[in-house]
């Protein structure tokens, strides 16, 4: 095995090999952040793709310090909302009418109780700048203020399609029939 | 203060399962990126890295252009001379007979050789003291103070990946190196479907051909291949060089069959709380057996009975696992749940007009509709209450045998819409409450 150091050395040098190395070791990771942002898989792996070209030709922008990891996956999220932006003007806006709070008396959800599969399901079916700003903010952990900065919207707007992503997706979560809370508590 | 549990939990639901989540992209994919690169990477010249495809670019861009500079040249010529005897000839014919027509065309080679001698040697001398030069300023500079190239001397020899990461360039400087030939996979034994990846580490060759044994075939250098289907696979791989193959080698693939998790609950009871559920595995290549009953307990019987306590939403997994360790999973997401309970209304009547019938029905009897009352199955518990508009009780029933006949203590209600609540408990225990409107129709 090489070490990273190594790699992103040859890498430098556009050396095909340790391109696909580089490929072959951090790509499922990768994709796993891609298609938080992406409809499906396939658009995913265009992501993964066209980040792996801005990885191969800016790796000497990397300058060491911070975990490499951290960068590659910078770099694949601000390609995922690149290709937010690019498909923006392709996409119909759907406006989700006010969700209605629905109390069940449910105060939280049980860590392994949902498979990543159903929450990536969760997220794909999010309308597109919801799950962008979801992502950015609760698995990303940017401030709102930062996620308007790249969406190129207004810090209320991130805040209010935050809340009402978080709504729609503990909508779908519960309507997924998968609570572990029992009716008979409730009654 | 809930709700603001509830976010932070919905969060860290997202954070905690996908933050590192790892998808496996398809195969296609690596190869599409890599032409991806190559396209590129070849689009951007860089002179630290000219190597024997810009050279034969150059040379190509050289000898047509220089054809093309020549036979210009001369049909611009031939034209201009043809040109002339139309309007010369008269005049001047000694310039029209001496065209010759072979001359040009022996001249052709000659020139080209020039221009090609031209190109090349102007090239070289450019190349040479530049090329280490510009290679090493221009890439190592930047990182000699993260890793002294000494190190990397030091690693070239233990480690064959990063030898055929050497530039060519360098081996050809350095020489071939003997010929090392073998195939590495990763996995090769292992459950269906097997994904292996094969490595080839000859380090010299024109092209190879890697045979897999189930009618696959690959030219990819380090191919990856599924084995979906079980058995033992003999895989071959042939090298090339100048066409012809000059080394081969086979390793063995050994998949074993997966099992197949299959199950379903017993009917002969209920599938309801308090009753022992009987579960039918009908799991195949499986020798051994895990059940989950969601609700904490579990079991490693072949066929197990289980009673749950109370209502709830059970998910059953079964995980099945075969004699060679492999396994395979199925759930039955909401095993208490079941489409045979159910409890409807319809959304009006026409009570009879002649007095009170007391509510009592059944299918047969109720056939002009006159009592108002549910088609249902399953329904333990019952509770029917019918409100006026204004909110005012008229009615209650908890016998689901007894609807309602629209009269009010003796009185024939006005026509109208009413409204009802109904709350049941289903047999397998759960609890179920509905609302809705009636219309009270006059006969």
């Amino acid at each position: 095995m090489m070490s990273d150091r190594q790699i992103i050395e040859l890498c430098a040098r556009h050396d095909r090999k340790a391109q696909q190395i580089l490929y072959d070791k951090y790509s499922r990771l990768l994709l796993g952040v891609c298609l938080r942002y992406a409809t499906d898989k396939a658009e995913a792996e265009d992501i993964l793709q066209d980040s792996f070209l801005k990885i191969f030709f800016n790796i000497k922008d990397y300058t060491g310090s911070g975990s490499f990891i951290g960068w590659l996956r910078k770099i694949a999220v601000n390609t995922s909302i690149t290709h937010y932006h690019k498909n923006l003007k392709y996409r119909y806006h759907i406006e989700i009418e006010e969700y209605v709070s629905v109390e069940t008396g449910v105060t939280s959800f049980e860590e392994d109780f949902f498979t990543s599969d159903e929450l990536y399901k969760v997220l794909n079916e999010l309308p597109t700048g919801y799950r962008m700003v979801f992502n950015l903010y609760a698995v990303e952990g940017y401030k709102h203020k930062e996620i308007a900065e790249m969406l190129g919207i207004d810090t209320n707007t991130s805040k209010s399609q935050y809340s009402r992503a978080k709504s729609v997706i503990r909508d779908k979560l519960e309507k997924l029939g998968k609570l572990k809370s029992s009716y008979s508590e409730n009654d | 203060m809930k709700a603001k549990e509830q976010n932070i939990s919905v969060r860290d639901l997202f954070r905690k399962s996908l933050e590192y989540a790892e998808i496996i992209p398809d195969a296609t994919v690596k190869s599409v990126l890599m032409r991806r690169v190559a396209r590129k990477e070849f689009m951007r010249f860089n002179p630290a890295r000219i190597n024997i495809y810009y050279l034969g670019g150059i040379i190509i861009t050289g000898i047509t252009a220089s054809v093309l500079l020549f036979s210009g040249s001369h049909n611009s010529a031939g034209q201009n001379k043809s040109s002339k005897p139309a309007t010369l000839n008269k005049t001047d014919s000694i310039i029209y007979i001496e065209v010759p027509v072979v001359q040009p065309l022996r001249k052709e080679p000659v020139i080209s050789n020039i221009f090609h001698k031209n190109s090349i040697s102007s090239y070289k001398v450019s190349q040479n003291p530049e090329k280490t030069q510009s290679e090493f300023s221009q890439a190592d500079v930047k990182q000699q103070n993260a890793i002294p190239p000494a190190e990397i001397n030091s690693s070239l020899s233990k480690n064959d990946l990063f030898i055929e990461a050497i530039p060519d360039k360098k081996k050809l400087q350095s020489g071939y190196r003997p010929e090392e030939f073998l195939i590495e996979s990763h996995d090769s034994v292992g459950c269906a479907p097997l994904k292996v990846h094969f490595n080839n580490k000859s380090t010299s060759y024109d092209s190879c051909r890697w045979t897999f044994g189930d009618g696959g075939f690959s030219n990819e250098k380090n191919p990856e291949w599924i084995f979906d289907i079980e058995g033992e696979y003999k895989v071959f791989l042939d090298v090339f060089r100048n066409g012809q193959k000059f080394a081969s080698s086979s390793s063995l693939v050994t998949v074993y069959p997966k099992p197949q998790a299959r199950f379903e609950i017993a009917t002969e009871n209920d599938v309801a709380t308090n009753y022992e559920m009987h579960f039918l595995n009908y799991s195949i290549n499986a020798v051994q057996f895990r059940w989950d009953f969601g609700d904490g307990s579990a079991s490693e019987v072949f066929e197990p009975g289980h009673r749950y306590s109370k209502f709830g939403n059970y998910n059953v997994r079964l995980v099945a696992y075969s004699e060679f360790g492999c396994s395979d999973s199925v759930t039955l997401f909401n095993a208490l749940s079941g489409s045979q309970y159910f409890i409807n209304f319809p959304n009006a009547f026409i009570p009879n007009t002649q007095g009170p019938t007391g509510g009592f029905y059944s299918s047969k009897s109720d056939e002009a509709a006159q009592v108002f009352h549910p088609s249902y199955s399953g329904v333990s518990d019952y509770q029917l209450k019918i409100f006026s508009k204004l909110g005012i009780q008229i009615f209650e029933s908890n016998d689901i045998n007894i609807g309602w006949d629209g009269y009010n203590n003796g009185q024939l209600c006005e026509p109208g819409v009413y409204i009802w609540k109904v709350r049941v408990k289903f047999r397998n225990g759960e609890p179920f409450t509905k609302m809705g409107d009636v219309t009270l129709l006059k006969e």
